[in-house]
């Protein structure tokens, strides 16, 4: 149908308030804030230009966030993606109760990232946990649980949250794939492909888009990784698991220096705007040919 | 038969942290001393009853995160219908990549928004309010359901739209009378997933406290601290009380939920 300015107004408008109120006239004031030496706690501020931003570059602590926060993401989202996907097509092909199974797959993601912390403090933790039950009944000793060891606290963490968020990727990619044509699988197995043809011939090529969107949603999600972290390591041993989200929320609310906590903020959503910058080029492209 | 097998295999795999957390919460704990370790029991319902003693206030945490995750879904959902209808109809310049950016801006992690907002929001003296609470969590979920329902309206024939035009219906007829009725699934679907991001969503209602109006996301976020180390049993039972309602609301609406699926970026078959 055809919509009038009046129409228009009455649907965009409530959107308009929401996002306009809430976050981008916040984000642009605090984004004007950064560039002065701004603080809740103070009465005066005076212009400050880029130093906070450059204060918090040359913070070396701020680079180890960065660092471990690209690993994070680089080995966590094709993980996810990867698992998801494979859960996905075992759950493809109509069978009696499947829409029960991706609704029962869909568990560990219902756990909130801040209750899957506390859940996996425990289970890592040795005298309740899963861990040391199961080394018990192969007569190993009781280890030390993984989260406190600088080298294995990050890998950690990145299962932790692959536990938590493949089976989210599985529930967005089962109807992707559910929607392919059943003569093309037909096709490819007359053709003689083999499973592995059949998922990098039919299942991948169509699944793409969707996973280029997954993969821009996790991305994004990764880079801000803050909840289980805090719970489970607190950014520790150390800085071995510090993420931007976390140096930011520490030296915002823990140390009160405000200005550095919101500038380290604005460059996770400026990385962020960056990766979606790509996708957008990427997704636009796909539809134009 | 082999894909059943494997598919029981890696399910029971994702599932058995949460079976012992199950287990934990009813007094059934791993005795992890003794070898071959063994479980002791019996079970028993007492724990959850402790969560009380724990954290007096988890029954009020529990209403409040109920009440609001379903006020913010509410308000998430309808905003973003109207505007997901006028982004599919208008014929805006450059609607395809004005989509994307609403995903791009899905993806944006709560720490890039929060500091200016919990700070605007304590200078307007407007913190520990329920209300507060529940708009920023609406409007942090939007863009992700603009994006689902835009994908479910496109995809929607318009001769049905352009027929009740004809019969003189105005836009509310349109909308409540044609469309709703044909996406109401996608619709329900989105609903679900926007509530069980709202219930378990930390920094939003976090940074908008003061610790008088707490999420039970925000009550377990202080679970460690103050040398408040929890029995593991009480947080168990703590951990399957905040779980089992989505778990539930979940299993009702199975069906309902094959609904939710982000419209690829080319939309429509490709291949």
């Amino acid at each position: 149908m055809k919509l009038t300015r009046c129409d228009q107004l009455f649907l965009f408008a409530p959107l308009a308030i929401l996002l306009g109120g809430w976050l981008v006239v916040p984000a642009l004031l605090g984004l004007g804030a950064t560039l002065t030496t701004y603080s809740p706690l103070t009465t005066t501020f005076k212009f400050a230009g880029w130093a906070n931003y450059s204060a918090v570059i040359h913070d070396p602590e701020f680079g180890e966030a960065v660092r471990n926060v690209v690993l994070f993401t680089v080995i966590a989202v094709p993980l996810e993606l990867a698992i998801g996907f494979g859960i996905a097509y075992l759950l493809r092909p109509p069978f009696r109760g499947r829409s029960w199974w991706r609704a029962l797959m869909l568990l560990p993601w219902l756990v909130s990232p801040i209750a899957s912390g506390v859940m996996w403090h425990f289970l890592f933790g040795s005298a309740t946990g899963v861990i040391d039950f199961v080394f018990g009944w192969f007569g190993g000793n009781q280890a030390a649980s993984p989260i406190g060891d600088l080298r294995l606290a990050l890998p950690t963490l990145i299962a932790v949250e692959v536990w938590r968020v493949a089976p989210f990727v599985t529930f967005l990619l089962v109807p992707g794939l559910a929607a392919v044509p059943e003569e093309r699988w037909e096709q490819a197995t007359l053709a003689g492909a083999s499973t592995f043809g059949r998922i990098t011939r039919v299942a991948l090529p169509a699944a793409k888009p969707l996973l280029l969107t997954v993969g821009m949603l996790l991305t994004g999600l990764s880079l801000g990784a803050f909840d289980t972290i805090l719970i489970l390591t607190g950014g520790g041993p150390g800085t071995a698991t510090l993420t931007p989200a976390l140096y930011s929320y520490e030296r915002a609310f823990e140390t009160n220096d405000w200005p550095i906590g919101a500038a380290s903020a604005w460059l996770i959503a400026a990385g962020v705007i960056g990766v979606g910058a790509v996708y957008l080029r990427l997704s636009t492209r796909r539809s134009a040919s | 038969m082999v894909r059943i097998l494997l598919l029981s295999a890696i399910t029971a795999a994702f599932l058995v942290p949460l079976l012992w957390t199950g287990l934990a919460s009813l007094g059934v704990l791993p005795d992890n001393n003794s070898r071959p370790p063994s479980w002791t029991g019996p079970a028993t319902l007492q724990h959850f009853s402790e969560i009380g003693g724990a954290e007096p206030a988890f029954w009020q945490e529990l209403a409040t995160s109920t009440t609001s995750a379903l006020g913010a879904a509410l308000i998430t959902v309808t905003v973003s219908f109207l505007a997901a209808f006028g982004l599919a109809r208008a014929r805006l310049p450059g609607d395809r990549s004005l989509t994307q950016v609403f995903l791009v801006l899905a993806s944006l992690p709560a720490m890039a928004y929060v500091l200016p907002l919990s700070d605007l929001i304590r200078r307007l003296h407007l913190l520990d309010s329920f209300a507060t609470i529940v708009l920023a969590e609406a409007a942090v979920t939007a863009p992700l359901a603009v994006f689902v329902l835009h994908g479910a309206i496109v995809q929607l024939p318009t001769e049905w739209e352009e027929a009740a035009v004809l019969d003189g219906a105005g836009l509310l007829r349109v909308l409540a009378r044609v469309v709703l009725p044909l996406i109401a699934p996608s619709v329900a679907a989105t609903a679900i997933v926007v509530f069980v991001l709202d219930w378990n969503m930390l920094l939003v209602p976090l940074v908008l406290t003061s610790g008088e109006v707490k999420t039970v996301p925000v009550a377990m976020s202080d679970f460690f601290t103050f040398e408040r180390e929890l029995e593991w049993p009480t947080a168990a039972a703590a951990l399957m009380v905040s779980l089992v309602p989505l778990a539930v609301l979940v299993a009702l609406f199975h069906r309902v939920l094959e609904r939710f699926t982000l419209q690829a970026p080319a939309g429509g078959d490709i291949g």
